[in-house]
């Protein structure tokens, strides 16, 4: 079978077999253990001798058997004096809110909130989540937020603050002096309203709104091509047919869980049921996490974008019969003909998207939609989504006039242009002639530093708000504890500097009943509508019907701008992006969020310059070597990342690091890309095609979890073509259905070391995991760390393989040479010209739950055994730390606690600190020193959901458990339950063709079943 | 009254007769008057009323010196109609206390009134007891101090009498000697005592299996006994801690009946049985005030509930300062254990008792089982599921028929020993 064939890398070191991997993946531990050093004599003399050693381990069993003596200590309960009436100790409340227009469920403990899900009723979230909402939690806790508001650079209280600006304003507003207030993209309707309120109440009053991630190009090319200012709601459901440019619509681009929900929803197991798949097309310059779920990618540099965008719309526009434009020539112009003739094929039922935010680009999209009919169907652009609203045009201006002195107050809400705009700098000697300067932000970050304020705003969690993420759908954002600091909802105190009165709650409801409740049907008294929006946690108004729009202006004006821009380029070329954990460096200070893997390059920590092996050999880069990007402002040294299928002649870097005000754990993380954003057509653009890259001094290894541990090239990936699948051909063929019954229908006879479980009766916990859903986000993940108090353990940890996650997601690539030929043989690697044609299949990695179980077997102390239930327990203060089972697991998901991570002060920057205990589920235990840790299938969850069953006097219904990864996952990629119960999801789905089980050949009867990739691909 | 009625009509003998009769009763029914009065008063009266002191409405010992008692049965009947009437001295009272109005006891019969009165008027002219309490309490600290002191004192004593018999001892044997010495015995003496000891040594070199076997004995014992020792390291059977307040449990879950539910109600849907908050308390001490026994004044502990609440008994205020009381924690789990009370309380069905012991005859409570895992386990042996009428079993007990073989069902048979039922 082709699977066997082909070959599948977890990284380059694998691929070529370099020597220090091929030294390192014989040893038993993963990282160097100094036995040599500690056995001879000479190192008596080393810190720690031997003898030392013995002296420090007799005395510590001598105290820890005279401590073990003392009486326990005296423990406090302390009750409510007045409970609230909703609260019941012990059991969770949940709340309907939401995060950055994302409809989320916050799951509380005793007032305290400690877990984020996705609101199932929501229009935008549809029950997923991503990685930032599950972290959003711990921000709330972070210690680096202000305690308190600070004046004039100390630490003040709300009167004197008050009293600063409104004597402040007072005297402007005497003067008619201008104020500006910056903001970025707002989603709440009321805090909108409460600043026209401001507005009118002091004249000369201005918001300027600045993403820090523009979507400036989009918003104004609608404008140009339909008279529509805004982003459209694009349905990837509706789309069999995705070309995207440049756009990583699953990890980073306007709306990356809703996207991820449609797109999936035409490419998992449901969809293929009916042997359907969309097709996905991906043009870009590295390789996004988007671009690795792609059927078919084409790497391209920054400056060949917009030609490539305007050479799709020539071969669209022949096929339809309309003038074309004249374009440069491309490399790879065959392919865009092929990509055009499938686009026309699926005419209507198809998207083109780009991540360019130049105008042009833009609009010669908005063109090639229009001639596919898409407007109506796949793009809808009459209920636009309000998710950006930044404008880049408004932002240069506030500069100039700043710059001019003729503003003399500035408030600035959410933005953090000191960091995150282009020309910081010039902002920020600018702000120096501003008279009056405030910030609303949580911390002291690097614009409000400078200011003469700061009114901290309160985290999401705290205070009562609003949010319309599109045109027509609010949501109220829920407070589920008291403010944590002394800090205060910035709407409030804005309404209190405008002398309004300065409830926010009541100015929230007095908007809905003014703007909401009237256009609502039936729905009896406000009080009753604003209730049942509370509990659904969304309300829809007024949605429009999709209409169809047609493109009727220049395009060769538009084309010539596209071309004049990109005429001069530098030999190599910038491409700078978002990455799927740190997005735009708003919430750099999480440590969850840092040391969550990027989905393509696993890497932690850190952000580095990803260059193709080939291009870098050329460059004379090597692993771990540094390189100075120059532009012509700027200079930055930045590690290298050797990564297959960035396009040759190019470097990306991540934005989102190097932050200098961040906080404890996010602050000096990597190296901040913001200056390199160039300005083309007056927007800012993703990219800088005048820099120089030198190889610079030094070495740097970056904390990467990729080949940590490595899979000895087994047969764990199972791959088909949609038509190879189509077909009928079972995709996982031959062996799979571990379980044994499968093989002995064959008359084949596996001898089992092992007595079979009794599996009847008791419920049997099992998983399955579409890996054609599963894009490789890394939700699970962050739900995961916050679901089981994972703890987090910084970046020399991870370099030292000793990260904790519980789940990971391995990310596999193959190549393919450039006629598109599948590599299957190793010599061949030696002749590809280069690795830009990658393809990548993300597995995600957990305790797989074995029914035969190598790790039970060799524990000395039955730390770790099976459940009738089908569990594989770990009990935690059985272990005593031989870490034989993680030697002995095949699949590598066994985490040693190396540090007692939750009281030592050398990881205070990250979960161990009063505040992050809050965070902290209070039904799963913290782990200790020295024992082993794993996935527990969310043991805690399935307890809970047996109980509920039983005091409801009901049987189990599938459903009741949920694992913290399925619950999180935006992509539905997760089934969980009990396969006992054939009406379970889970029953079917792990009977299905394409289930197949890993490393099923060595008989351990794993409890996940995986279920086949599938790639629509179309044989050239 | 039966009194008054004799007095108009006593002209004869029979009238006399009558008379001694009357009095017999009036004493009779004056006790049983006071006796009703009493249930009457506390039954209705004592969440507003003290009888010598300001509550709620006016201290009762001045009402009843300063209104005779046909208006006060007509005012405790409908204290409304008095004033509505105009009574001058109802329209004063009413107004003094903020024309707060007192409930009517239209059910109560006129003798219900006037025995309440009476019973009021009795309690005022008892004498005073004086107050004993603190000074319990004090003479209850020294003789716990007298205690430790007496322990201490015998220790001594002993101690001090062994070395008195040990003296005597020496001062036997050195006589002895003298006595050995005077009659020309001394060498045989030390000869014997050196024949002895190498004795011994010999008899240990040629029994060296049974000494070998006696160590081994020794051994296995003392290891029994330290093993023993050891596992009762922090089992905390029988820790009974003193309380910020001396509830007691006897109190209110033995005589009067109160059910478990009302304060734990956490037990029956959560993991936590929970303390209750102090609204709980507050549902009965609002008016229960155990003022009878303190001389009209607030029961002490009682009065830690108001200071914790900041609560103002005379003003019915609850003020800002408040103060959460910390219990300690009798029942302490490690953190690695789960243990979740609605398993075992709705679900099971166990009553607290199975665990906490006869708490309802606790003054004081303190820890009745070990909690050890070993508790927890053997329960698990022995105890059946209890999967009456509960859906969730059916399908598992249908399946288990085959397995169970005629034993019972226990909750060791459904995976209730597996470590991941508890630990995680």
């Amino acid at each position: 079978m082709e699977n066997n064939e082909k070959k599948y890398w977890k990284g380059l070191e694998e691929l070529h077999a370099s020597p220090d991997f091929v030294k390192h993946k014989s040893n038993e531990f993963a990282e160097e253990l100094p036995i040599d050093e500690l056995l001879t004599e000479s190192k008596v003399n080393t810190p720690t001798p031997r003898r030392d050693f013995l002296k420090a381990l007799g005395f510590g069993m001598g105290a820890v058997a005279l401590a073990a003596c003392n009486e326990a200590p005296v423990q406090k309960a302390i009750p409510y004096l007045i409970k609230p009436e909703e609260i019941v100790p012990g059991i969770p409340n949940y709340y309907t809110s939401n995060y950055n227009g994302l409809g989320v469920l916050v799951k509380t403990r005793e007032g305290r909130p400690i877990k984020i899900e996705g609101n199932p009723n929501d229009p935008i979230s549809m029950g997923g989540t991503d990685a930032q909402a599950q972290a959003a939690v711990l921000d709330l806790y972070d210690t680096s937020r202000l305690k308190n508001p600070v004046v004039k650079g100390v630490d003040s209280n709300w009167d004197a603050a008050d009293k600063l600006v409104k004597s402040s304003l007072a005297e402007i507003a005497a003067k008619g002096g201008n104020i500006r207030i910056l903001t970025d993209t707002i989603l709440s309707p009321s805090t909108k309203s409460v600043i026209a309120d401001f507005s009118s109440k002091y004249a000369n009053v201005k918001q300027v709104v600045f993403d820090a991630t523009s979507y400036s190009g989009i918003i104004n090319a609608n404008k140009n091509s339909f008279e529509k200012a805004g982003i459209p709601s694009y349905k990837f459901d509706k789309a069999a047919v995705v070309v995207s440019f440049d756009a990583d619509f699953l990890g980073s681009w306007i709306s990356p869980v809703e996207f991820t929900r449609q797109y999936v929803s035409l490419r998992n197991h449901k969809s293929l049921e009916h042997k359907k798949m969309s097709r996905h097309i991906q043009i870009e310059t590295g390789l996004s996490m988007t671009g690795t779920n792609a059927d078919a990618r084409i790497a391209i540099k920054p400056s060949q974008h917009g030609s490539a965008v305007i050479a799709l719309y020539n071969e669209l526009a022949t096929l339809a019969g309309a003038a074309k434009v004249s374009a440069t020539d491309l490399p790879f112009a065959k392919k865009l003909t092929a990509i055009a003739k499938e686009l026309w094929a699926a005419k209507g039922n198809s998207l083109v998207v780009s991540g360019s935010n130049d105008v042009s680009v833009q609009v010669v999209i908005n063109a090639i939609n229009a001639i596919l009919g898409n407007y109506g169907s796949s793009i809808d652009l009459d209920n636009l989504s309000n998710q950006y609203q930044g404008n880049d045009a408004e932002m240069q201006d506030l500069l100039a006039e700043m710059n001019a002195g003729k503003v003399d107050a500035l408030f600035i809400l959410g933005a953090n242009p000191a960091y995150s705009f282009a020309q910081a700098t010039a902002f920020t000697n600018a702000m120096a002639k501003v008279k009056l300067k405030v910030s609303f932000a949580d911390r002291a970050n690097e614009t409000a530093a400078s200011c003469d304020v700061i009114a901290p705003n309160t985290h999401f969690l705290e205070s009562w708000d609003d949010v319309s993420a599109r045109t027509g759908v609010y949501s109220v954002v829920q407070p589920t504890i008291a403010p944590v600091y002394n800090s205060r909802p910035a709407a409030q105190s804005l309404l209190m500097w405008a002398d309004l009165p300065s409830d926010y709650l009541a100015y929230i409801k007095a908007y809905w009943e003014k703007n909401i409740y009237p256009s609502v049907a039936n729905t009896g008294t406000f009080t009753n509508f604003w209730e049942a929006s509370l509990q659904s946690g969304s309300v829809v108004i007024n949605q429009q019907v999709a209409k169809s729009y047609t493109f009727n202006k220049d395009i060769n004006a538009v084309a010539n701008t596209i071309r004049n821009a990109n005429k001069n380029t530098s030999a190599v070329e910038l491409a700078i992006y978002q990455n799927t954990a740190i997005r735009n460096g708003e919430h750099a200070n999480n440590p969850w969020l840092q040391e969550m893997p990027d989905p393509v390059s696993k890497v932690t920590w850190d952000n580095y310059a990803a260059i193709n092996p080939i291009f870098a050999k050329e460059l004379g880069l090597t692993e771990n070597s540094m390189v100075t990007i120059k532009s012509a402002n700027n200079i930055v040294t930045l590690p290298v990342l050797m990564q297959p299928g960035q396009a040759m002649g190019t470097v990306s870097a991540a934005i989102g690091y190097g932050r200098t005000a961040a906080g404890k754990a996010g602050s000096n993380v990597g190296v901040n890309m913001y200056p390199f954003l160039s300005t083309v057509n007056g927007t800012f653009q993703n990219y800088n095609s005048s820099i120089e890259l030198v190889k610079a001094e030094g070495s740097y290894e970056l904390a990467q979890t990729q080949t940590h541990h490595t899979i000895e090239g087994r047969d764990i990936i199972k791959e088909k073509t949609l038509a190879a699948y189509a077909g009928h051909e079972p995709a996982a063929e031959g062996e799979h259905h571990a379980s044994g019954e499968h093989a002995e229908s064959k008359g084949e006879h596996h001898a089992d070391l092992w007595a079979a479980y009794q599996k009847n009766g008791h419920h049997h916990w099992a998983m399955t995991i579409d890996l054609n859903a599963c894009t490789g986000c890394g939700a699970c993940v962050v739900a995961c760390n916050s679901e089981n108090n994972v703890p987090v353990v910084g970046r020399d940890e991870v370099r030292r393989r000793r990260e904790m996650h519980w789940i990971r997601i391995d990310r596999y690539y193959t190549f393919e040479d450039n006629a598109g030929k599948e590599i299957t043989r190793e010599k061949e690697y030696n002749q590809v010209e280069n690795y830009e044609n990658v393809k990548v299949i993300h597995q995600p990695m957990l305790c797989q739950h074995c029914d035969h179980a190598p790790c039970e077997t060799v524990c000395p102390v039955l730390a770790t055994m099976h459940s009738s239930e089908g569990l594989n327990q770990m009990a935690y203060n059985r272990c005593v730390g031989t870490r034989y089972c993680a030697n002995n697991c095949p699949y590598k998901v066994r985490r040693f606690n190396w540090f007692n991570y939750w009281n030592d002060d050398r990881f205070a920057n990250y979960l161990h600190n009063e505040a992050a205990y809050l965070a902290l589920n209070p039904d799963v235990t913290t782990r200790f020193r020295g024992v082993m840790e794993k996935c527990s299938f969310c043991a805690q969850r399935i307890q809970a959901g047996k109980l509920k069953a039983k005091i409801e006097h009901r049987p189990l219904k599938d459903g009741d458990v949920v694992t913290a990864c399925q619950q999180g996952c935006p992509a539905n990629a997760i089934v969980f339950g009990d396969v006992n119960d054939p009406n379970s999801e889970v029953a079917k789905l792990i009977k299905g063709d394409r289930t197949y089980f890993v490393l099923e050949e060595i008989n351990v009867q794993p409890g996940i079943g995986y279920m086949t990739k599938v790639r629509n691909t179309i044989e050239s | 009254m039966g009194f008054n009625f004799s007095l108009t009509k006593n002209h004869s003998l029979k009238a006399i007769l009558t008379l001694f009769f009357a009095i017999a009763c009036v004493s009779f029914s004056n006790a049983q008057d006071l006796k009703a009065g009493e249930s009457l008063y506390k039954a209705n009266c004592t969440s507003c009323h003290a009888i010598d002191r300001k509550v709620i409405g006016p201290a009762l010992k001045d009402v009843i010196e300063a209104q005779d008692e046909a208006w006060m049965v007509k005012w405790i009947k409908n204290s409304q109609s008095l004033v509505k009437a105009g009574d001058p001295a109802a329209v004063k009272i009413f107004n003094e206390y903020n024309q707060s109005i007192m409930s009517s006891f239209p059910q109560f019969s006129d003798d219900d009134a006037k025995s309440i009165i009476a019973y009021v008027k009795a309690e005022r002219d008892k004498p005073k007891a004086a107050p004993t309490d603190a000074a319990g309490a004090g003479s209850g600290a020294n003789a716990s101090a007298v205690n430790d002191y007496t322990i201490i004192g015998l220790v001594i004593l002993i101690a001090v009498l062994i070395l008195v018999v040990y003296v005597l001892n020496r001062v036997i044997n050195s006589l002895e000697k003298l006595i050995r010495i005077n009659n020309g015995e001394v060498v045989d003496a030390v000869v014997n005592a050196i024949k002895e000891k190498v004795s011994t040594f010999k008899w240990v070199l040629l029994n060296k299996k049974k000494v070998f076997y006696a160590g081994m004995l020794f051994i296995f014992v003392f290891s029994i006994w330290s093993w023993n020792q050891m596992s009762s390291i922090n089992v905390n059977t029988g820790y009974q801690p003193v309380q910020p307040i001396a509830f007691s449990h006897e109190l209110h879950a033995g005589i009067n009946q109160i059910n478990c539910q009302y304060c734990h109600s956490g037990a029956f849907k959560s993991k936590n049985a929970s303390i209750p908050s102090l609204n709980v308390c507050m549902n009965c001490h609002n008016y229960v005030q155990a003022t009878e026994k303190y001389n009209g004044e607030i029961s002490p502990e009682i009065k830690k509930i108001y200071t914790a609440l900041d609560y103002n008994p005379e003003t019915r205020i609850y003020g800002k300062n408040t103060k959460p009381i910390e219990w300690v924690r009798i029942h302490n789990l490690p953190d690695f254990a789960y243990f979740n009370h609605s398993q075992h309380v709705k679900v099971a069905g166990l009553a607290c008792q199975q665990c906490h012991g006869p708490v309802e005859k606790m003054t004081e409570v303190y820890q009745y089982s070990p909690l050890t895992m070993g508790w927890c386990i053997n329960c698990h042996r022995t105890t059946e599921v209890n999967s009456k009428g509960n859906a969730y079993y059916d399908k598992i007990l249908a399946a288990h028929e085959e397995i169970k073989k005629g034993k019972k069902v226990t909750v060791a048979l459904l995976g209730g020993l597996e470590c991941v039922k508890c630990h995680y």
